[in-house]
């Protein structure tokens, strides 16, 4: 557009060695250090992460809880995005700030909250043992369903932000046109909402997955160690261990995984939205 | 199917928002221990809250670092957007990549990364270490809300200020630098709030006397079951709440998210 390339390319330079030098590099020897042992290349630290059978756990745990908050999330979302695009436009607005609003607000406050309520004395048993529908406080924190429930209001609103706006994209008389011939309300959803939305539910669905992968406070809070997630066995095999192996081979574990997903999910979008 | 939806939203907007308020009162519990519904009302541990020694230089570090991290990612951030934007240089797929690389590392990893490659090799102070992690977290969220205001500026604004006599920097400073200025606010706060919030790039980076608040709150509560991290975190809660309501007063916030 402009022809002074020097001078464009001055102005990305700051940026660009600034990335490149201050986080690209230290992250790149920190992941080079898994594939090295003993200063040659192998892939032992794989083979040895892979081995230990908590290792494995913490793995499959992370991915089912990255899933299952994904899918709850999808279809919540949904419902709450349906239900927001649906409402008078002042309303609109107001409730897109309510949903926008903790995402604002510092994860620890946020995750705390949840110990407050979920914990042993906590409001939820003071009010079953309230009501007598049991005698013992039951747990719940330090449980997946906990660390479950932290990830869900920590992420739900990345999902339903692109659907409101994928939903109000949605040609106008396209829904009424096919009550008018006869859809149920499952087939107009199947049929037409959500291919004409599935753009935007990639892009909640890889915000929402990639972001459970690799959240830290929410499992850090109300999982402890007993529920370990990727990022808090990182933690631990660091401060506690002083095992850099097992930590560069999570990084890469962690990465990689987030990368494939977005890859996938954005290849996935554009293949199925050119049909 | 209407009315469904309604029930969903209402269960929904509840599980959002009721823990906000179930915390800021247990802060002004009066009892000893963390409790909801909380022992008596009072102001104890929002007092004490201010009284920790901790917490008040970790406040005072997260709030320079918010703003030293954001200034720093809109200096390299600003240049390098409008660079993406309106120059065609070769390589700026490149660029474009390498400035959002900090999104798809997990935030753990870049302090841990920081810690053992820049701060122990290179003997840079944590405080810098900490400076380097938060802007380079905020300079993709920097460059990308930068690009989208140049997207909605046109281009002939800047042309039609060159043709009348303007230099290409006045140009830049006179025409198009008020005309994103929205934009850039929006990203101030937005980058200052993700940087005063942020816990994994800072957890590795942090030590004693050197702690962000986020981090010193995850210590304390690992040793202490008062309320005082519940009267805390209200108080948070309540100053994003404010953040975030004179944002959108000011220039419709959500617009950016």
């Amino acid at each position: 557009m402009f022809e002074r390339r020097g001078i464009g390319l001055a102005l990305m330079l700051p940026a660009t060695v600034f990335i490149a030098f201050g986080f690209i590099l230290p992250v790149l020897i920190l992941l080079a250090g898994s594939v090295q042992v003993g200063g040659a290349w192998s892939l032992g630290h794989f083979v040895e992460f892979f081995s230990s059978p908590l290792n494995r756990d913490v793995f499959w745990r992370t991915f089912r809880l990255g899933l299952l908050v994904t899918g709850v999330s999808a279809v919540l979302g949904y419902a709450v995005a349906l239900a927001i695009v649906d409402s008078s436009p002042s309303a609109k607005g107001r409730l897109v700030g309510l949903i926008v609003l903790p995402l604002m607000i510092s994860p620890v406050a946020r995750t705390y909250a949840w110990v407050v309520i979920l914990g042993r004395t906590g409001f939820l048993n003071v009010a079953l043992t309230g009501i007598g529908l049991t005698d013992e406080p039951i747990r719940i924190l330090f449980t997946e369903t906990a660390v479950f429930i932290g990830l869900i209001q920590l992420f739900f609103p990345l999902m339903v932000l692109p659907l409101v706006s994928a939903l109000e994209n949605l040609p106008a008389d396209v829904v009424p046109a096919a009550r008018v011939l006869g859809a149920s309300w499952f087939t107009i959803f199947r049929k037409i909402i959500l291919p004409l939305t599935r753009e935007g539910l990639v892009v909640g669905g890889t915000l929402v997955f990639v972001g459970s992968l690799t959240a830290y406070v929410t499992p850090a809070i109300l999982g402890g160690s007993r529920v370990l997630m990727l990022e808090t066995l990182l933690y631990q095999r660091v401060a506690v261990a002083n095992d850099y192996a097992s930590a560069s081979v999570i990084a890469v574990i962690l990465i990689v995984m987030s990368i494939a997903t977005s890859v996938l999910l954005k290849r996935l979008a554009t293949a199925r939205g050119e049909r | 199917m209407r009315g469904l939806g309604r029930l969903v939203l209402a269960a929904v907007l509840l599980f959002l928002i009721g823990p906000f308020i179930i915390i800021c009162l247990a802060g002004l519990s009066a009892g000893e221990t963390l409790a909801f519904p909380p022992q008596g009302l009072s102001l104890r541990w929002v007092a004490r809250v201010f009284e920790v020694q901790s917490f008040r230089s970790a406040f005072w570090l997260s709030i320079w670092l918010g703003f030293g991290a954001t200034l720093g990612a809109l200096l390299l951030g600003i240049p390098a957007a409008y660079a993406l934007e309106r120059y065609d240089v070769p390589g700026r797929q490149v660029v474009r990549n390498i400035v959002s690389a900090p999104i798809v590392v997990p935030g753990l990893i870049v302090g841990l990364a920081l810690l053992r490659h820049l701060v122990i090799p290179a003997g840079i102070p944590v405080t810098l270490a900490l400076f380097i992690g938060h802007t380079a977290l905020l300079v993709p969220y920097a460059v990308r809300i930068v690009s989208a205001s140049l997207q909605n500026l046109r281009v002939d604004m800047e042309e039609a200020a060159v043709l009348l006599g303007a230099s290409r920097a006045g140009a830049f400073f006179r025409v198009v630098l008020p005309n994103i200025r929205n934009g850039i606010v929006a990203a101030f706060i937005i980058g200052f709030v993700t940087s005063f919030n942020q816990v994994p790039v800072s957890l590795f980076l942090s030590g004693p006397g050197v702690s962000t608040l986020p981090i010193d709150m995850m210590f304390y509560m690992e040793f202490n079951y008062d309320p005082s991290i519940a009267a805390l975190s209200g108080l948070l809660a309540l100053m994003s709440f404010a953040i975030v309501l004179v944002a959108e007063r000011l220039l419709g916030l959500s617009r950016y998210v």
